[in-house]
């Protein structure tokens, strides 16, 4: 700064000399402020370029920012943003879907992305009351050969009320209702991650729990016919229950039950079912047996009155007609009693005698006596070689 | 002035960043954060969103997992109050309450440590609880006995007391039995007793078919009988009204009884003696009297 002062005192004559009007020594006096005002100049060009940099390096600074922020969200996830750690909702709903999206770099937004299913649905099989099979057999659906006792390490089984063993496994589909309280409030062990496993594990224990607390309640042929469907509607009803209670933040769409008897006892079981599909088989016979009878008596009581009622018609009929002959034949017979009779009678003895098969005359004995006729009347038959 | 200005605001932003971060933290929705002044702990922070805090070494922070945990315990073996032995596991949902409380109790606020200590915990309640319950409070039909959710309660209670007493800073927010089951040397006689109940139902089947087949049968043949009485009940009444109806008509005949008796035998005598019947008869038999008036009357019979 001194030397500015100086070198601007320095100048001062010759700055009045200039303002004398002198020519000559104004060019003398020139090469001073030439040589500040190129360094100056220099300096100036130095500090615009730095500044442009700095712009430059700010504007991609901020291009930079605002392009990390845009983040993809797959088709097997769901993208949750946390500003300051909060779930930003936005719109309606607080899970992102699939596509193209943006959010505040860190540290002021956060995406938190959760693994899904393909397909969205969401599924859990109870485990703790069902014999253990393996995958491919349970693709395959095949069951493992029982032996005589029950490993509980092994297979799984509930206890009945009525103090017996089944096998009984609750299958249920589910949705993410409330998906704060499914991903932020259940944990999976000592996994910091955000996903639907915690959720999951609870569900699942809500299923087990259910199946051993209402087959504990069922009798042993209630659970394995479940006629009413009261068995699975209690299942249903605990897992309900219990996913509400717990506030897992699903909702139950549907709940699939299975009992099956112990493997040790299947051909028992078995016999049980065919002894009892004989006994519809045999109650049935019956029932289409006292039809049949029912449907003849009916026929035969049906034909006795219409015989009855032909009988009688034409009885009366047949009187009828008599009685009008009668009324004709009377003016005749009493002309001549005897004669009339008498032609009657070899009228229709004539008939009679032409009607009949075997026709005997059997003249009188000479003294009056009646004659002594034997007849044989149930003749043997006679045999084939005697003829 | 203005270049100055603009470099300021640079400077003045990168310092409010620096700032920021220096001396504030945020808590995400599913953490409790406990905040430690000089190593002692002086705060928690269990809702998300962002707080000021001294930066270290005045200030540390200690994060922990908010959310529920869920294990079960080891299937292990619980005597009944009527000595009924069972298998039995139970599963529990359990969260940091008071992380203040909870992370000098275990290292590191671990969740495994804590999971272990609950896990002792819960077979000294489960013990408890199986031993003041018999087999009928476990399962049975009738409700008034029915005890299963009770003892789940039970179980959570003893629990939660063991957790408070000792401040652990962990609430348990629900349990339940994963799974009862009976030892594999009990389940043979199960199976024997289950074939034995097996073998009633067949031969109950067996005679219920039998009895409710003869029941129908012989129903069906009362009413078959039932039928047929009133059938022939009827016919009988028809021809009480045939012979009262043919009654009107005796005035008729009783002009003179004689003929009509004769007409009658003679009717009587052409039905009689149809195409299969044999007629025997003597020279008495008209026509056949005729013979009596022939000169020598020794024919022989004729067939």
């Amino acid at each position: 700064m001194s030397d500015h002062e100086h070198h601007h005192h320095t100048h001062q004559p010759g700055h009045s000399e200039e303002k004398a009007g002198s020519p000559g020594h104004s060019e003398a006096t020139a090469g001073a402020p030439d040589l500040h005002d190129a360094g100056s100049q220099a300096l100036s060009e130095a500090l615009r370029s730095s500044f442009f940099i700095v712009k430059l390096a700010m504007a991609a600074l901020v291009v930079v920012i605002l392009v990390s922020g845009i983040f993809t969200v797959g088709p097997q996830e769901k993208a949750i943003v946390l500003r300051f750690g909060k779930p930003v909702v936005q719109g309606t709903n607080l899970l992102l879907g699939a596509g193209l999206h943006w959010a505040w770099p860190q540290p002021v937004d956060e995406v938190v992305k959760i693994p899904v299913t393909p397909t969205g649905n969401l599924q859990v099989r109870s485990t703790v009351g069902w014999y253990y099979v393996t995958p491919e057999q349970e693709v395959a659906g095949t069951e493992p050969p029982g032996s005589g006792t029950l490993n509980p390490a092994i297979d799984g089984s509930v206890i009945t009320a009525d103090r017996n063993i089944v096998h009984s496994r609750a299958t249920v589909t589910y949705h993410i209702d409330d998906p704060r309280a499914a991903i932020f409030d259940f944990g999976a062990g000592t996994n910091h991650e955000f996903n639907l496993e915690g959720v999951s594990n609870a569900l699942l224990n809500a299923a087990n729990e259910a199946v051993v607390g209402t087959a504990a309640r069922f009798n042993v042929d209630d659970i394995l016919t479940d006629s009413g469907g009261e068995y699975h509607a209690a299942i249903q009803r605990r897992i309900t229950d219990l996913a509400d209670a717990e506030h897992l933040g699903v909702a139950i769409d549907l709940v699939e039950v299975r009992s099956v008897a112990p493997r040790q006892l299947a051909d028992v079981f078995a016999q049980v079912t065919s002894a009892r599909q004989n006994r519809e088989k045999v109650v049935t016979d019956a029932r289409a047996d006292a039809e049949r009878i029912l449907n003849n008596a009916t026929a035969r009581a049906y034909s006795v009155t219409n015989t009855a009622e032909t009988a009688r018609n034409n009885f009366v009929q047949s009187v009828r007609s008599e009685a009008g002959s009668f009324t004709n034949i009377l003016a005749q017979f009493q002309g001549n009693p005897r004669l009339y009779e008498e032609l009657e009678l070899a009228k229709a003895m004539s008939v009679v005698l032409t009607n009949v098969q075997d026709k005997i005359y059997l003249p009188q004995r000479a003294d009056g006596q009646p004659r002594e006729l034997r007849l044989q009347l149930n003749r043997e038959p006679q045999e084939p070689n005697q003829r | 002035m203005k270049k100055n200005a603009v470099t300021i605001a640079i400077a003045a932003l990168l310092l409010v960043i620096f700032a920021l971060l220096l001396f504030t933290f945020q808590v995400r929705q599913s953490e409790v954060v406990v905040v430690a002044t000089f190593g002692k702990p002086t705060d928690t922070k269990n809702e998300p969103g962002l707080y000021f805090k001294w930066p270290w070494p005045v200030q540390n922070l200690y994060r922990f997992d908010q959310r529920v945990q869920t294990f079960e315990d080891k299937f292990s073996e619980c005597y009944l109050a009527d000595h009924s032995l069972v298998l039995a596991s139970v599963y529990i949902g359990w969260r940091i309450s008071d992380a203040k409380a909870f992370y000098p109790k275990f290292q590191g606020g671990s969740i495994e440590a804590a999971q272990r200590q609950l896990e002792g915990m819960l077979r000294t309640a489960k013990l408890q609880a199986f031993g003041s319950n018999s087999l009928a409070n476990l399962v049975t039909t009738d409700p008034a006995q029915f005890r299963f959710e009770q003892i789940e309660q039970n179980i959570q209670a003893g629990v939660q007391r063991q957790l408070d007493e000792h401040d652990y800073g962990i609430k348990v927010e629900f349990l339940g039995f994963k799974k009862i089951a009976l030892p594999e040397k009990v389940t043979d006689s199960v199976f024997e007793r289950m074939k034995a109940e097996r073998n009633q139902y067949i031969t109950k089947a067996q005679s219920d078919g039998d009895r409710q087949a003869a029941m129908i049968k012989s129903s069906a043949e009362r009413q078959a009988a039932d039928l047929l009485n009133n059938a022939e009940a009827t016919a009988k009444r028809i021809e009480g009204e045939g012979n009262a109806e043919a009654a009107k008509t005796l005035p008729v005949f009783q002009q003179n009884p004689d003929l009509a008796i004769f007409l009658l035998q003679l009717e009587a005598m052409k039905s009689s003696l149809n195409q299969k019947a044999t007629l025997i008869f003597d020279e008495r038999t008209p026509p056949f009297d005729l013979f009596r008036n022939l000169p020598a009357a020794n024919s022989s019979p004729t067939q």
